[in-house]
């Protein structure tokens, strides 16, 4: 019974530091997976009298990602029948060129405004277009629910951090006993700190399999794909293998660290 | 005879303090049994500490073992301590550990395999007469046994010199006997050094021994 509890202690603080990283890092990949979708779906429009490349405007933003013409044509077949030959000849001597500016990343609406402002100083371009689908809202409460999360996973990791702290002044008390006597007896560093060690990593790998466990029963719960399919973004985003390392560096780094400050503390009494 | 213990003008105080050995001359030599006494708080519990190295020394010279305690570094601390064996009045025994490892415990630091170490510890539990107790925990015991336990345990690894702080302070007549005839016989049939700090020494032993006396923070040799 003793020894669960001196168990829970470290690992249900790093389980909440693990938690907080993780819960972190899929919002990060959803946001930047919709932050993807939004770009591809921004399109402008440029009108232009003369050909733009892309070398002659991304010195602008670097936001520009590629400039590609629009064929005309198209668009005047679609109303030759309904107009004369006549006519659609003068459209053809006035018609301006066209081009679809494409987006490197999804920026808010009011770095669109600011760089349409700039396209048109550029000369030859006489209009500029913003087409774009209504996600704003949507893509607006991510990043709140980002910024939250993110206030929450620092308050929390102060929380654990200080449980954490706590928990080495027991174990620094628990364990200088022991070491002590160990010392006394001509034990070096590593032998009369092997407890203490061994105890760390048990504890780091507990949470460890306990935060893995979690994501992966997420991403394998019906709930949370649907929840993340009615968002439009992809389930797998719930977990993904290279987390593991992430995890497992932190988990295995801090109770390690905590380790060492115990033992690096330690004073042979006279 | 080989020196173990060499000390000339030794002077021991702890920080900011008037110093509590002002002068200790003294030389004991291997196969010795000696006992040092003095009053209470005249500093013979920290004469013996000096001797395994947690106390520094203030001024003069000591020597264990043919190493200068005021020069030691810590790994040859470390590896000193190996071949001392030491009996505190309070036992500091391993709570957390049953008797058969806290008797192991310098076997397991000198590095012997697991098998060494539970036969030795068997053997030496057997000559306390705590065989039967080798599962037990130190809180399980009472203060006679728990002394027996670490008497059992500075056996262990052979050492050359055993250093006793008050090994029968607390203890009842039938454990203080169980502790002097095990030092006599360490003494005696192993050649062991033994440097026992007490109140006063015990009428039962037969073992020839020399007698130090601390007063006035200096060291006199009575006989």
């Amino acid at each position: 019974m003793r020894s669960i509890k001196d168990h829970m202690a470290l690992t249900i603080s790093l389980f909440a530091i693990l938690f907080c990283i993780e819960s972190l890092l899929v919002l990060d990949r959803i946001v930047k997976s919709y932050e993807n979708d939004l770009k591809e779906n921004y399109s402008l429009i440029l009108v232009a009298d003369r050909s733009v490349k892309v070398s002659d405007i991304s010195h602008i933003d670097t936001l520009i990602g590629s400039v590609e013409p629009i064929d005309a044509e198209s668009i005047l077949k679609e109303i030759e029948g309904r107009m004369s030959e006549e006519s659609l000849s003068k459209i053809r001597q006035i018609m301006p060129l066209f081009f679809s500016l494409k987006l490197r990343r999804y920026a808010d609406r009011e770095r669109i405004e600011k760089l349409k402002s700039e396209l048109l100083s550029v000369a030859g371009v006489k209009e500029v277009h913003i087409f774009e689908k209504v996600h704003d809202r949507l893509y607006s409460m991510l990043l709140f629910i980002k910024s939250t999360l993110t206030l929450f996973g620092l308050l929390a990791g102060v929380v654990s951090i200080l449980l954490l702290m706590k928990q080495m002044t027991i174990w620094q008390f628990e364990h200088k006993e022991r070491m002590q006597i160990m010392s006394l007896f001509g034990a070096p560093v590593w032998l009369r700190s092997g407890v203490l060690f061994r105890l760390a990593v048990v504890d780091a790998f507990l949470a460890f399999a306990a935060v893995v466990s979690t994501m992966l029963y997420l991403s394998s719960n019906s709930e949370a794909i649907e929840f993340l399919q009615s968002i439009g973004a992809d389930p797998d985003l719930l977990f993904r293998y290279d987390d593991i390392a992430v995890l497992a560096a932190v988990s295995f780094g801090v109770s390690l660290t905590c380790a060492a400050w115990v033992v690096a503390r330690f004073k042979e009494e006279q | 005879m080989q020196k173990v213990i060499e000390a000339a003008g030794l002077k021991l105080a702890y920080p900011r303090h008037e110093p509590v050995i002002k002068s200790a001359s003294f030389e004991v030599e291997t196969g010795e049994f000696v006992f040092i006494t003095g009053a209470s708080g005249s500093g013979k519990s920290t004469l013996l500490k000096s001797m395994y190295g947690s106390m520094p020394i203030y001024g003069g010279e000591l020597q264990v073992g043919g190493i200068d305690m005021g020069s030691i570094s810590g790994s040859k601390l470390y590896k000193l301590r190996r071949h001392i064996g030491i009996i505190f009045q309070d036992y500091k025994l391993i709570r957390e550990w049953n008797v058969e490892k806290n008797v192991m415990l310098p076997l397991i630091i000198s590095g012997f395999p697991k098998d060494v170490c539970r036969a030795q510890a068997q053997k030496l539990l057997t000559h306390v007469k705590l065989s039967h107790k080798s599962d037990k925990y130190p809180m399980e015991l009472s203060g006679g046994e728990q002394q027996r336990v670490a008497m059992a345990r500075a056996l262990a690894h052979n050492p050359f010199l055993i250093l006793a702080d008050e090994p029968t302070g607390n203890l009842d007549d039938y454990s203080s006997q169980v502790v002097w005839d095990l030092l006599e016989r360490a003494n005696e049939e192993l050649d062991t050094t033994i440097l026992v700090v007490t109140h006063h020494i015990p009428e039962m032993l037969s073992a020839n021994y020399r007698h130090l006396m601390i007063e006035n923070g200096v060291l006199y040799e009575i006989h």
